[in-house]
């Protein structure tokens, strides 16, 4: 009897602090004095300053913006230690918004924004360092498009950063110049990290673990930054990027199978080496032309093929398993290869502005035993699909 | 009685007239009859030290060398009465760009008052005073600055960190609504703003005002020809060399893609403009770009819309809005979706409406 009182004492207890707890969590009330303080420093903000975020984690509900100020620092106290969550965002498309040259971002992290986390445009210089951009609830197609996301900048460098849960790409650079990306971990995203219609980049030493497609390097077309070209990729680990694709419709990673490891589309001037790309159940590296996709387009100076490109000494991994069958190239893959997951696949269209034996000037040098290669000849549905490698056994300089 | 006590009244005495003259300040300043526009002082801190409006403040009642003007079609900002005004230092003009941009000296400051009649059908009566927001060129650059309104709407004080408010009002069919009301924060202001990264105005061009206007019961019948006789514009034929911008409600200035355009010029153009901040999407409204369908959205694939595509593929389906991302952003309050991505927290039904009839009659198909 006495026991039993006891339980249900505490039973009670627990009950009711349960319910304080999740009242608190709900009502989230607005860090306004932060924001206050925060954004005045922006505005007021002169060259070299340094904008410092204590530790806390704060609820704001409006975007923070820095604005035609040049070099200025936004550091937190950690990407564990200051968080600013925008659960409740009345207004702003994104987190931050930066529009200003050499600024850098560092040691914080932002959550639930309602649209991208950072966005940081026509920027001569933007570093971001040991920044985090995550949402809370995991992946859901609700979420933001891109946590990190320089746009139309120059010298990006994002360095030792997290991006996890995006409903289009962690971390995603488009119609940039000079770009780096390393050092960080880019996990259940729909992309991992996206390298979009960008020129000179380099991808390395990154972890794109679990997402639905690890990285792409696409080039797209009627974008004001035209065509892209040469990226590397190496020493990269690119896992297990089997994740179910919950982008949203009309947003080209829709197209991305579950279970792709890397995939050049209209990509020129790309070399991929020394990665791992282990246990993807669709394939490893894809290499497409943007005929692949269907779309049309409207843009004269836009050229839709992937040509220039150098893959070697990468090490390819996989499990049994089944390829996607969600998505038409995941359709497509288990339609002429049954159950069979592919180390590299090419679509094999060719420009026919181009001469030569290997007129799109594709290389390929891997040692991994069995690799599986096809070229799908998809130009000619698929009639003569190839799976000899010996024709693209050339270096690029 | 002691020395001492004798200075602590003196003190205090020299304290409260200190003091009274502090809180009076801001109104003795307001009595004035002409402008007070000191170029080192700017930005004031309080709106009614510049001495645009005669007293009370609320009823906008400009002073002489203040003009108000109005474009024929404008900016939706959450239902908001917006109530604009130019003023000039004496003996210095306006030019007219070869695009129709006014050009305007050095010291100009634009105006604009956003607020909310209680009752929309007596939008001169009891007004709730939101903010004020003044566009000032200071050698040769654009700065802006927002003031917001007390309570009692009796003066507006210098904000750069914006504001949310709550407002309400009756529309004029007697339906009540309330709205979060976002006063942008100084750097939100070069979001709209802004060609090549420079801070612009937006509404003062010679097509958008070549009509007539009525203020308080004043009719002007060709504001660029009013502009010119009030001596802040220069001399010139511009009424007929800039064809008037179609006014998006009023189907007897243009036909529908006509008013659509201006429509989304005007709301849009700002940003999807080849030198506006998203010139990165490749998406240009307005038009000027009416020549290349693909530009103004007809079958065009997002490029980073992420979930703003709200899962349709193309900004404009011809004949299907519902199918159109342009219409799904500017129909949707997420600020992760909506489109203008600032500036409102609800749709505006009626643009929505002619938007919705234009892409019905569009003609033609995606692939």
């Amino acid at each position: 009897m006495h026991n039993t009182l006891i339980a249900l004492l505490s039973f009670s207890a627990l009950l009711l602090i349960q319910s304080c707890q999740q009242a608190s969590q709900e009502e989230n009330p607005v860090d306004s004095d932060l924001y206050e303080k925060i954004q005045t420093q922006l505005i007021n903000a002169q060259t070299g300053d340094v904008i410092e975020i204590p530790a806390g984690t704060y609820h704001l509900d409006r975007s923070l913006s820095l604005e035609g100020v040049s070099n200025v620092t936004i550091r937190g106290a950690g990407m564990d230690a200051t968080i600013l969550s925008f659960k409740n965002q009345k207004a702003g498309a994104e987190g931050l918004r930066i529009t200003a040259d050499s600024v850098t971002i560092e040691q914080l992290t932002i959550m639930d924004t309602k649209g991208d986390g950072i966005k940081a445009q026509d920027c001569k210089g933007i570093t971001f360092r040991k920044v985090n951009t995550s949402w809370s609830d995991g992946a859901k197609a609700s979420n933001g498009g891109y946590g990190l996301y320089p746009v139309s900048s120059e010298d990006v460098l994002i360095d030792s950063c997290m991006a996890s849960y995006a409903s289009d790409a962690g971390i995603y650079v488009g119609q940039c110049n000079n770009v780096i990306v390393r050092n960080s971990l880019a996990f259940e995203n729909v992309a991992g990290i996206e390298i979009e219609n960008c020129t000179n980049s380099k991808v390395y030493n990154n972890i794109a673990r679990g997402n639905t497609g690890g990285i792409l390097v696409f080039d797209l077309p009627e974008l004001p930054a035209g065509n892209g070209s040469l990226c590397k990729v190496y020493d990269n680990v690119i896992e297990a990027n089997n994740h179910k694709n919950f982008a949203p419709e009309g947003n080209i990673v829709g197209i991305v199978p579950p279970g792709t490891g890397l995939i050049l589309l209209a990509a020129k001037g790309v070399e991929i080496y020394n990665n791992k790309i282990l246990n993807h159940k669709t394939m490893g590296i894809a290499i497409a032309s943007y005929h692949i996709t269907e779309e049309k387009w409207n843009d004269e100076n836009y050229d839709p093929y992937t040509y220039d490109v150098y893959i070697h000494n990468n090490s390819f991994e996989r499990e049994r398993a089944v390829p996607d069958l969600t998505k038409d190239f995941g359709k497509l893959i288990n339609y002429l290869f049954p159950g069979k997951p592919q180390d590299i696949i090419y679509d094999g269209i060719l420009d026919d502005t181009r001469e030569g034996s290997n007129p799109m000037n594709l290389c390929i040098q891997e040692s991994s035993d069995g690799l599986r290669f096809a070229n799908v000849d998809a130009a000619n549905d698929f009639e003569n699909v190839e799976k000899d490698l010996s024709k693209y056994d050339c270096t690029i300089q | 009685m002691s020395n001492r006590a004798l200075k602590l009244i003196f003190l205090y005495t020299i304290f409260t007239l200190l003091f009274i003259q502090n809180c009076q300040r801001p109104s003795s300043v307001q009595t004035s009859t002409s402008v007070n526009f000191q170029p080192e002082a700017i930005p004031y801190q309080y709106l009614s030290e510049y001495s645009f409006f005669t007293t009370p403040l609320p009823q906008q009642q400009a002073n002489a060398s203040v003009i108000a003007y109005e474009p024929r079609t404008a900016l939706f900002t959450d239902y908001a009465h917006k109530a604009r005004f130019v003023w000039m230092p004496d003996s210095v003009q306006a030019s007219v760009a070869a695009d129709g941009s006014i050009l305007f000296p050095n010291n100009t400051v634009l105006i604009k008052s956003f607020y909310y009649p209680i009752d929309f059908n007596k939008p001169e009566e009891n007004r709730r005073m939101i903010e004020t927001r003044l566009l000032i060129k200071k050698a040769r650059q654009w700065e802006a600055f927002t003031y917001l309104w007390n309570e009692e709407g009796t003066e507006a004080k210098l904000n750069l960190i914006g504001d949310i408010q709550e407002v309400s009002w009756n529309d004029k069919a007697g339906i009540a609504h309330t709205v979060d009301y976002i006063v942008p924060n100084k750097n939100q202001c070069k979001s709209c703003h802004n060609r090549n990264s420079e801070l612009l105005p937006i509404g003062p061009k010679a097509q958008h005002l070549n009509g007539a206007f009525t203020y308080q019961s004043t009719k002007t019948p060709n504001q660029l020809q009013h502009w010119q006789e009030a001596g802040i514009l220069e001399a010139g034929n511009w009424q007929n060399q800039f064809a008037p911008t179609p006014i998006w409600n009023d189907p007897q200035t243009e036909n529908l893609e006509a008013r659509a355009l201006a429509y989304l010029e005007v709301n849009c153009g700002h940003c999807h403009h080849p030198e506006g901040p998203a010139h990165t999407t490749g998406l240009y409204l307005g038009k000027d770009f009416i020549d290349d369908r693909t530009k103004l959205g007809q079958c065009k694939p997002p490029v980073a819309a992420g979930k703003g595509s709200g899962g349709r593929k193309y900004s404009i389906v011809p004949g299907q809005p519902d199918s159109s991302i342009l219409y799904y952003r500017m129909l949707s309050d997420d600020p992760g979706v909506m489109m203008p991505e600032i500036g409102r927290a609800i749709a505006h039904e009626e643009g929505l409406a002619l938007i919705r009839e234009w892409i019905l009659e569009m003609n033609g198909a995606c692939n």
